[in-house]
């Protein structure tokens, strides 16, 4: 069956109306497109898939030049690799505080945001509303306070759950966030949302009908769970699972305000160590970059050859569906006091430490003298700041800016990956996912370095910054993307395609509205996402160009933390506000794709 | 259908909008006159200098691009001040010391200058100036400042005073630190805090000590010990958030500054002990201003440079900062010992103390010198 239908699927009906003759079996699709490339498809497809390459090579050939270039200027080198890994460096430790740092809140992040999102999709669970904050809230909070707010709440010894909950009711103090463990815990709550945006698409491009058969035919609800509904997400599973152990590896706020108290050193936090000495060892951070590149590389082409019989996932077939959700009967007042316990811990409980911080002029454990001295002043700072609106309309323009662009290129490229046999689409996947493991700072340095010798007006402008952001969000675009694309069978493609739709008609008809739950989700991601994005931004940006995080990174240099709190604060209200009408307008959007089909 | 098509018009607009939105591009040609106005300005006798200058920068347009690692709540009023004074705009570009000087270097190199003045840390003025990207001042103003804070290319406008600083509900008096060498003691196992970037006062403080009779060996067990009593931390900001939460009783060196501002609040946090008086050697780091050889506003660029050595000086003081020249009602240093900053030490640095620190920290020995 699969052999088949791949046939069908790879010298399938064209986008042309008539018929093509079996010469053009091999190069496929991609080339009959370009074979005609004026023509408004091929300037699309070409476009895109040169945008890409183009926003993924700039920093990594920088790096590279960087990393093998010897001392003299010429000639190839590896000496930064030894001045990296080599020595007193401890890389060995390093490596494995990483990885079980970065496996761990990736399958952390994996198993609550792959719960939530079928308990959201697939069950009749109350409170299915508090979802909606519980996925988005962790996003929104910088990762700078979402960590600060945790070492209030779980240090060792005046920790607040300690402090209040712990020690008067059991007498013991055993929540200690600055370990191995704390990380993951922090860094999987923050990363949960994730894996909850991609799953939940996942989930609802799934026919029920496939599970509903495995029950009849006698499968108990465990067996029919492993059995058929795990193995049919595998795809959004893989890239949800690749993009988190990647940005854990590749994240630092975490392992810098939670793992260096107690000497965990991990990665980044030799990257930081590297980069933020003078002279700068470019070489050596390359070399750094470079090892979480061949990490990441080896994630992608393992999770390529996970989905390799893509047949099997294809869930959004031709056949009508209307997914029914699943009567949890007696589990359902567990289920929903689950749902109540996740939100207090990822949501209520964070937040709940900045507004409190928010309210005082300086941080300390409440008691009675600090709560008779709570105050708005710090929310009067906030909108009294001169560039608040400047910064939050600058933050809006880049990230919707981002957002869009990111979506629209990555679903034309993840096309181009999926459905066509171009030559060197795999390297295209594989490009399109580097920029996840090039440290900011060095992005940022080399679209300067790029784009102050280019004539066109981009260095010094907003628009430095968007193309930073589109270059840095690409993967996550990419990953949203694909896995959506990889649920579509191809046979509806092809239906359009032989009712005489052209590639245009049919991209914009079928793939895309098909795909929109995925294309929504990676779009509120990147948005969101992008609202905090500092480490590039803060070589970028340009006087009178702010953006929030840049205003963020100020208060926290001042030591405002509790004014920084009070902007989290209103970061959070309004990105819930904005992402709710997002969901609103795509949720007319998803119930038309109902009926069409 | 129609809904399809609005939505992908308005992706479509939304990335134009955005494209031409984002315009306003900095000119950035760069300048090769602005050599011809320092040795202009530089030519005149001291007394007409400013005056000069002042005349130049109306003809520039009035405006200042000024880089600094000074935080938002100084660097606001400074160029507030600045600008009430001689009417020109000032643009501040704020990033910590690092990116500043990485940007202003890239820039350079592009042979596109953006910034005018630059203000920012001593290893970083001291690799600017090493680069040959700032130029020369003599005006009056240097007449000031101490010989100490006068450099080649750049001048001292303020100093960060290292000094241990602890939580009073935590270290009671009678237990603080009186030296350096008390952050060994075993009693405050546990309770100290490093600062990870703080190498150059790991190298002040250690040639301190071997200038002052301790042998190579002491010194060592010294750094063993206080690295054995501490945890690690990031960010001298993040720690006194952590300092005045009374979440780390102690911090083995924060800047006088960031502790005062901390306690004016109302914060429990002192650098001082109760006598109001303290033994510990205070390292007071330079911090200093430059002109950038190829500004684009290079009168307006000497005018900020003379003026943050005169009157500037006393906005620094109201705000609570260590200035490089003797301004009265200046009590930044009240209770303090000063001592020499090894200027020199660090100026040749080639980044074996940030090694050697990282290797301290990290709890490993360190290779080479």
């Amino acid at each position: 069956m699969t052999l088949a239908t791949t046939t069908t699927r790879d010298d399938g009906a064209g986008p042309a109306p008539a018929p093509q003759p079996p010469e053009v079996t091999r190069p496929g699709r991609l080339v009959r497109l370009l074979r005609r490339p004026l023509s408004l498809q091929g300037l699309l497809v070409g476009g895109a898939v040169i945008i890409v390459g183009y926003l993924a090579v700039v920093p990594l050939g920088y790096l590279i030049h960087d990393t093998f270039l010897s001392a003299d200027g010429n000639g190839v080198s590896f000496g930064a690799f030894s001045r990296a890994y080599g020595g007193n460096s401890q890389s060995g430790e390093m490596m494995l505080n990483s990885l079980w740092f970065a496996v761990g809140a990736a399958a952390l992040a994996l198993v609550l945001g792959t719960s939530l999102a079928y308990i959201q999709v697939r069950t009749d669970t109350p409170f299915k509303a508090l979802f909606f904050a519980a996925s988005l809230v962790p996003l929104i909070v910088p990762g700078i306070l979402y960590a600060t707010s945790w070492i209030f709440l779980g240090d060792p010894s005046s920790g607040l759950l300690n402090a209040l909950v712990f020690k008067p009711l059991f007498g013991s103090t055993p929540i200690n966030i600055y370990s191995v463990w704390g990380m993951i815990w922090v860094q999987g709550l923050h990363l949960a949302p994730v894996a909850f945006l991609l799953m939940v698409a996942a989930f609802r491009a799934m026919d029920p009908s496939l599970e509903e058969s495995a029950a009849m035919s006698g499968a108990s609800r465990i067996t029919v769970l492993r059995r058929v509904t795990v193995p049919l997400l595998r795809p959004a599973m893989i890239s949800a699972a690749l993009l988190m152990f990647v940005q854990s590896l590749e994240s630092f706020e975490v392992p810098g305000l939670l793992g260096l108290q107690n000497g965990i050193y991990v990665f980044t936090s030799r990257i930081y160590f590297v980069l933020r000495a003078y002279p700068v060892d470019y070489g050596a951070a390359g070399a750094y970059a470079i090892g979480l590149l061949v990490i990441a590389a080896a994630g992608v082409l393992l999770s390529a050859w996970l989905q390799r019989s893509s047949r099997n996932f294809q869930t959004v077939t031709g056949k009508a569906f209307r997914p029914r959700p699943v009567e949890l009967g007696r589990a359902r007042p567990f289920v929903g006091a689950g749902v109540i316990l996740y939100f207090l811990l990822t949501v209520v409980l964070p937040v709940a430490v900045l507004v409190y911080a928010s309210l005082l002029k300086y941080y300390a454990a409440p008691t009675h003298k600090t709560l008779s001295q709570m105050t708005l002043a710090n929310y009067r700072q906030v909108l009294n700041m001169p560039l608040a609106f400047t910064a939050l309309k600058n933050s809006l323009i880049v990230g919707l800016g981002a957002a869009t662009a990111v979506m629209l290129l990555t679903s034309i490229v993840s096309w181009v990956v999926l459905r066509t046999k171009a030559p060197g689409r795999r390297a295209l996947d594989l490009l399109a996912f580097t920029p996840i493991v090039i440290p900011g700072l060095v992005l940022g340095l080399a679209l300067s370095f790029v784009y102050l010798r280019m004539p066109l007006p981009i260095y010094g402008t907003l628009l430095i910054l968007l193309v930073s952001y589109c270059t840095r969000y690409l993967p996550y675009g990419m990953r949203y993307a694909s896995s959506a694309m990889a649920q579509m069978s191809p046979e509806l493609e092809e239906s359009a395609a032989v009712s005489g739709a052209s590639w245009f008609q049919t991209f914009r008809r079928v793939v895309l509205p098909l795909m929109s739950g995925g294309i929504l989700a990676g779009w509120v991601y990147i948005l969101v996402v992008s609202f905090r994005e500092l480490s590039s931004t803060i070589l970028l940006y340009s006087p009178g160009k702010e953006v929030l995080s840049v205003l963020i990174w100020e208060q926290f240099e001042n030591g405002q933390f509790t004014t920084l709190a009070a902007l989290g604060v209103l970061m959070v209200v309004l990105l819930v506000v904005l992402v709710s009408v997002a969901y609103r307008l795509g949720a007319r959007f998803g119930l038309q794709n109902d009926s069409a089909n | 259908m129609s809904t399809r098509n609005t939505t992908l018009a308005v992706a479509v607009l939304l990335v134009a909008a955005v494209t031409t939105g984002c315009g306003g591009a900095v000119t950035t040609a760069s300048n090769a006159k602005a050599s011809g106005v320092y040795t202009q300005i530089a030519g005149l006798p001291k007394d007409q200098q400013r005056a000069k200058a002042k005349e130049l920068a109306k003809k520039e347009g009035s405006t200042l691009s000024l880089y600094t690692s000074m935080t938002a709540d100084i660097a606001t009023p400074v160029a507030d001040a600045f600008e009430k004074k001689y009417g020109i705009h000032v643009n501040v570009f704020r990033g910590n010391s690092e990116t500043v000087l990485q940007r202003a270097m890239q820039e350079a190199q592009a042979g596109k200058a953006g910034a005018d003045a630059v203000e920012t840390n001593f290893l970083e003025m001291t690799a600017l100036s090493d680069n040959k990207i700032l130029a020369a001042f003599n005006g009056s103003a240097l007449g000031k400042v101490e010989p100490t804070g006068k450099f080649r290319y750049w001048t001292a406008s303020r100093f960060n005073v290292f000094q241990p600083a602890w939580n009073t509900d935590l270290i009671k008096p009678g237990q603080e630190p009186h030296s350096w060498e008390d952050l060994a003691l075993p009693k405050y196992k546990g309770k100290v805090t490093l600062e990870v970037s703080d190498s150059d006062w790991f190298e002040n403080v250690t040639k301190y000590w071997l200038d002052h009779g301790k042998s190579q060996a002491e010194v060592d067990q010294l750094w063993k010990q206080i690295a054995a009593n501490a945890k690690v931390a990031k960010g001298h900001t993040t720690m006194m958030q952590f300092l005045t939460a009374g979440q780390t009783p102690m911090e083995a060196m924060n800047y006088t500054y960031i502790t005062d501002r901390a306690a004016e609040k109302g914060a429990p946090v002192t650098h001082l002990p109760k006598s109001g008086k303290s033994s510990i050697p205070a390292f007071g780091r330079p911090n200093g201003v430059g002109m950038i050889k190829n500004a684009q506003h290079p009168a307006a660029a000497w005018l900020f440079y003379d003026w943050l050595l005169t009157d500037g000086q006393k906005e620094l003081v109201k705000l609570g900062l260590t200035p490089s020249t003797k301004v009265p009602g200046d009590k930044s240093l009240t209770g303090i010992t000063l001592v020499p900053f090894d200027v020199k030490g660090l100026s040749k640095d080639d980044g074996s103390w940030d090694k050697k620190y990282d290797a301290l920290l990290r709890g490993v020995a360190s290779v080479g010198k």
